[in-house]
């Protein structure tokens, strides 16, 4: 969710992340299985805290990804009110996400350039891996 | 979660339960309450830490999900409806509805892991070998010892098992890795399998026959384990696989649409077979009997184009209904 004092400028932003919701998902899970609040406060912290990603949007996602065979759903059962639903990265998902990196990097270059604005760093490709 | 208070869960239960009133208690509908009371007892829990009270803490988590309604629809199949509206990058993959099989497959395409395609062709040389010796070895031709037949017939058993129980646990493009237990089962059991039908061909041919007790243990236990492994078997298929399933399914099956079609078809049949065995002595009695399967072969052919008639062919009278 965007927060109510944004600028323009930062629903712009918003708007971008919200676009690549479903690779930031497979991003995190990437690292290892995780659950819905896990995911939420990931991203929520690796944003610095100054966007949220809306909780519908993610809920959304995960579906898509399970139906498209992204990432598996599995129930744990550790937590004591209630069971807790884990997602899990396939093979496939794994390699949806190397693509769309792919695809964003490519896009990013093209979209630096005519915007005329300067150029990541050249050790952002590496940490994307 | 340890620090979840008892009373913060029955207010978060509560307003949970408040803002999934009237929502139609799909299968789908539940799952994703029951996910989303996991997380909002997290965020309540998160909430509290931070100085809220516990009834603060639940009404605000409660409020951050927006509206529970949008929520389940999104989550509900009309996801790309939902997709539309919030910006979602084709990039993402979404799956239309009306996507074909073919595309559904490459979209979803898994590559096989190197290590696992080398791993298989040289356990198929291995296997393929030890085939060809054994046979041969069975034979005047190559004179082998008793015992390395046997243990020949052994390697065969264990490349074919685990070529079998690796392939099992290879994710696919239409399935899930099978768990690693089963795959391990599957494996021993056909490597049993194979192992007990070769370790039975040398018992044939070189041993007494008594051994062949032994053959059989190996084999009956084999085919017993893969059936409760064939039993116990569960879906794994992916859901676009599924999908797939159910679409095709949908194409229409007439006779369960229409068990009058059904009935004819029965009726019908009945006449072309009846009509076939009385043909049959005639034909054998007045031409020669050369002559007389003759008639069961047009039956079948008769039976065949109406059977693909009446189940397939029938889009004129799905629109008149």
């Amino acid at each position: 969710m965007i927060q109510d004092s944004a600028a323009s400028g930062d629903a712009f932003a918003a708007d971008l992340l919200r676009g690549h919701t479903d690779t930031i998902v497979l991003g995190v899970l990437r690292e290892h299985d995780s659950y819905g609040f896990e995911i939420y406060k990931h991203i929520r912290d690796a944003t610095g805290g100054g966007y949220e990603i809306k909780e519908a949007t993610l809920y959304a996602s995960y579906r898509r990804l399970v139906r498209d065979g992204l990432a598996e759903a599995y129930w744990g059962d550790e937590s004591q009110g209630g069971r807790r639903k884990y997602y899990r990265i396939t093979d496939a998902g794994r390699a949806a996400f190397r693509q769309n990196v792919a695809s964003w990097v490519a896009t990013r270059t093209i979209i630096d350039s005519l915007l005329g604005s300067q150029p990541a760093p050249a050790n952002t490709k590496g940490s994307l891996r | 979660m340890n620090d979840r208070s008892p009373r913060t869960s029955t207010e978060v239960h509560r307003l949970l339960d408040e803002a999934f009133a009237g929502i139609d208690p799909t299968p789908e509908a539940q799952d994703l309450k029951e996910e989303i009371r996991d997380n909002l007892l997290s965020r309540v829990a998160e909430l509290e830490v931070a100085g809220a009270t516990p009834a603060e803490a639940a009404r605000r988590a409660v409020d951050e999900l927006g509206d529970v309604r949008e929520l389940v629809a999104a989550a509900s199949g009309e996801a790309d409806v939902h997709a539309d509206a919030t910006g979602q990058a084709p990039a993402t993959r979404g799956t239309r509805p009306g996507a074909s099989a073919a595309e559904l497959a490459e979209r979803n395409r898994v590559r096989p892991k190197p290590a696992f395609v080398v791993r298989t062709v040289v356990l198929g040389i291995v296997a393929a070998a030890a085939l060809v010796t054994l046979v041969l070895g069975l034979t005047p031709l190559l004179p082998l010892a008793t015992g390395a037949l046997i243990a020949i017939a052994a390697v065969l058993g264990l490349a074919i098992g685990v070529i079998t129980g690796d392939a099992l646990h290879q994710e696919t493009t239409t399935n899930y890795p099978l768990p690693t237990g089963r795959a391990v089962l599957f494996g021993a059991a056909t490597g049993l399998l194979v192992a007990g039908l070769g370790f039975a061909a040398v018992v044939a041919v070189r041993l007494d026959l008594v051994w062949l007790v032994l053959a059989a243990v190996l084999v009956v236990v084999a085919i017993a384990v893969l059936s409760a492994l064939g039993a116990t078997q569960t879906n794994r298929h992916k859901p676009w696989v599924l999908t797939l399933h159910r679409d095709a399914a949908r194409a229409g099956n007439r006779f369960e649409e229409d068990p009058a079609a059904a009935a004819r078809f029965g009726i019908y049949s009945a006449v072309i077979w009846l009509t076939a065995f009385v043909l049959v002595p005639v034909l054998g009695f007045t031409v020669g009997w050369w002559w007389a399967p003759l008639p069961v072969v047009g039956a079948f052919i008769a039976m065949m184009l109406v059977l693909a008639r009446m189940l397939f062919g029938h889009d004129a009278s799905r629109t008149s209904r």
